[in-house]
């Protein structure tokens, strides 16, 4: 009884994820009714199982005599017939055949499930698995019959099936049928694996099946700002739900929250004094963490780095530098800003090399942003390049299958990313915590004299 | 030589010049940083610090000849 309960329970949570990622699939790549329908059918396939579930429960389980299991057998009762109807309202306004695929999901994952464990059960299987060479060679075994397998079948329908790109050029009527498949794959491929330009995301996906209307032309021109948006609300998200029942003894989220603060914290602070740090640690600590999500965010599948385009590591870059400016302005004064411009003159020589440093420290001034801004882009760019050649390359090494899938090269150099992307957030933080640092009025240089101060302006 | 084939030809050469710049000045950086960290130990957080940040400036050289060959390439 058990042990079916937790499998019934094992099958609810595999077709839920699997449905998921398929109708999302059937969503983009075919239309968006259609993934709704497949969405729809499993989903009342599941709240089906779930209520025959519980009315099974309640008639044969130990509670079949009190009132509480009579009154849970009726409400299941009650609601396969609204499930019932709802079913019809369904099938009359949605796609037959996908809500059927749909409602089908659970039931296979059932009897697939059902048939691995009578497999794993086995004597055979125990045999094949004993000895770790018979079951290396079982598993290569398998998985060329299975690549040559996949490779027939969707050469096959390629070559069944022509696509109308090449119906409308009769130019192409030689070529011979087996170059024909291998081109249609080849357009799968390209957009699987990227081609050349860069990895598809979610929306580069949702404006493809939706072209020409308005909305998705308005979602392709602001894709990169709703990518950023996206990844904001989801540290707002974050920080809220972590910060909302603060605990004296953190667990969880608010601990490894509090962990990352408090790094953060611990190590502008060591920059900039533990004066003046404490200050400007959420305006800095917001930066790298914002500028770490953003470059993480392009190695998650279908998604994209903001950070990649130069919009918005320039609006970052500006942030930080009108900041910095007025930070300058605020802490020194219009005159102590100008004096920090002019290179803070003291005697004859200063005051005779401040025409020259005027201009200097202006186009210093004007440079950071430029510098920090293409810094950043450059390096999640290329990041991004790189993965990119080196995943579509793992795709056309193998010409001579038509695969819907290749080899994850690519996968070799996500660790570089990851270090990458940590590193340069990091550079971007230290770098803006030194120009706010560079423009703070340098108090514990004044026990020295004003000689020492001049000289470590800057 | 028209135009397009002195930018096919000059952007690439361009980043390789960047890169042996940018890689001796990283070398030079790095060679600094490990003998003042093998000199004094207990300063490697202070050292490692400044390390990466003129590392990162150093860097940035070679990532401004690679964002211009971005920027030109279409021109090809």
């Amino acid at each position: 009884m058990i042990m079916g309960l937790e499998f019934l329970a094992r099958v609810r949570k595999t077709s839920t994820w699997l449905g998921g990622v398929l109708a999302l699939m059937a969503a983009t790549y075919v239309s968006p009714m259609l993934g709704l329908a497949f969405a729809a059918g499993g989903l009342w396939s599941l709240f089906n199982l779930q209520l025959l579930e519980r009315l099974v429960v309640s008639i044969i389980g130990p509670a079949r005599t009190t009132p509480d299991g009579v009154r849970g057998a009726g409400m299941a009762l009650m609601g396969m017939l609204v499930l019932l109807g709802a079913g019809a309202l369904l099938l009359s306004l949605l796609s037959p055949m996908a809500l059927l695929l749909g409602f089908l999901l659970p039931l296979a994952v059932i009897v697939l499930k059902a048939a691995a464990q009578l497999l794993l059960a086995s004597r055979a299987w125990g045999a094949l698995v004993r000895h770790p060479f018979r079951a290396a060679i079982a598993a290569v075994a398998l998985s060329v019959v299975t690549w040559f397998a996949l490779g027939a079948l969707t050469s096959a329908t390629a070559q069944h099936a022509p696509t109308p790109a090449e119906h409308s050029t009769p130019s192409e009527h030689g070529t011979p049928a087996p170059a024909e498949g291998e081109h249609a794959a080849e357009g799968e491929h390209a957009s699987e694996g990227g081609g050349s330009q860069a990895f598809p995301n979610i929306i580069g996906l949702i404006v493809g099946a939706n072209h020409g209307k308005p909305w998705a032309d308005f979602l392709h021109h602001y894709e990169i700002l709703v990518f950023s948006l996206f990844i904001a609300l989801l540290l707002l998200l974050i920080a809220f739900l972590a910060s909302r029942k603060p605990q004296l003894v953190p667990k969880g989220l608010q601990n490894g929250v509090e962990m990352v603060v408090e790094g953060l914290s611990d190590f502008i602070t060591g920059i900039l004094g533990p004066k003046q740090g404490p200050r400007f640690v959420p305006f800095l600590g917001t930066l790298f963490i914002y500028i770490l999500s953003m470059n993480l965010f392009g190695l998650l599948p279908f998604m994209h780095s903001p950070t990649a385009s130069l919009n918005v590591t320039v609006a970052l870059a500006l942030t930080v530098f009108v900041y910095v400016q007025f930070i300058g302005f605020k802490e020194l004064g219009p005159l102590g800003w100008l004096d920090h411009m002019l290179g803070s003159p003291r005697d004859l020589t200063g005051w005779l090399l401040a025409p020259l440093m005027l201009p200097i420290h202006v186009l210093g001034e004007l440079a950071k942003p430029i510098s920090l801004s293409c810094r950043l882009f450059g390096n999640i760019f290329g990041e991004d390049m790189l993965l990119v050649a080196f995943a579509s390359l793992g795709v056309t090494m193998l010409p001579f299958q038509a695969l819907p899938f290749g080899i994850p090269m690519h996968a070799l150099f996500f660790p570089l990313a990851l270090l990458g992307s940590a590193l340069q957030a990091m550079v971007f933080t230290v770098l803006s915590s030194i120009y706010i640092l560079l423009m703070l009025p340098h108090e514990h240089h004044d026990e020295h004299g004003h000689e020492a101060g001049a000289q470590h302006a800057h | 030589m028209d135009f397009h084939a002195a930018l096919a030809l000059g952007l690439p050469l361009g980043i390789g010049v960047a890169a042996i710049g940018s890689g001796v000045g990283l070398g030079l950086i790095g060679q600094g940083a490990m003998q003042a960290i093998g000199r004094q130990p207990e300063a490697t957080a202070k050292i490692q610090l400044a390390m990466i940040i003129i590392a990162a400036l150093a860097e940035a050289l070679t990532i401004y000849a690679f964002v211009t060959m971005f920027l030109l390439k279409d021109k090809i």
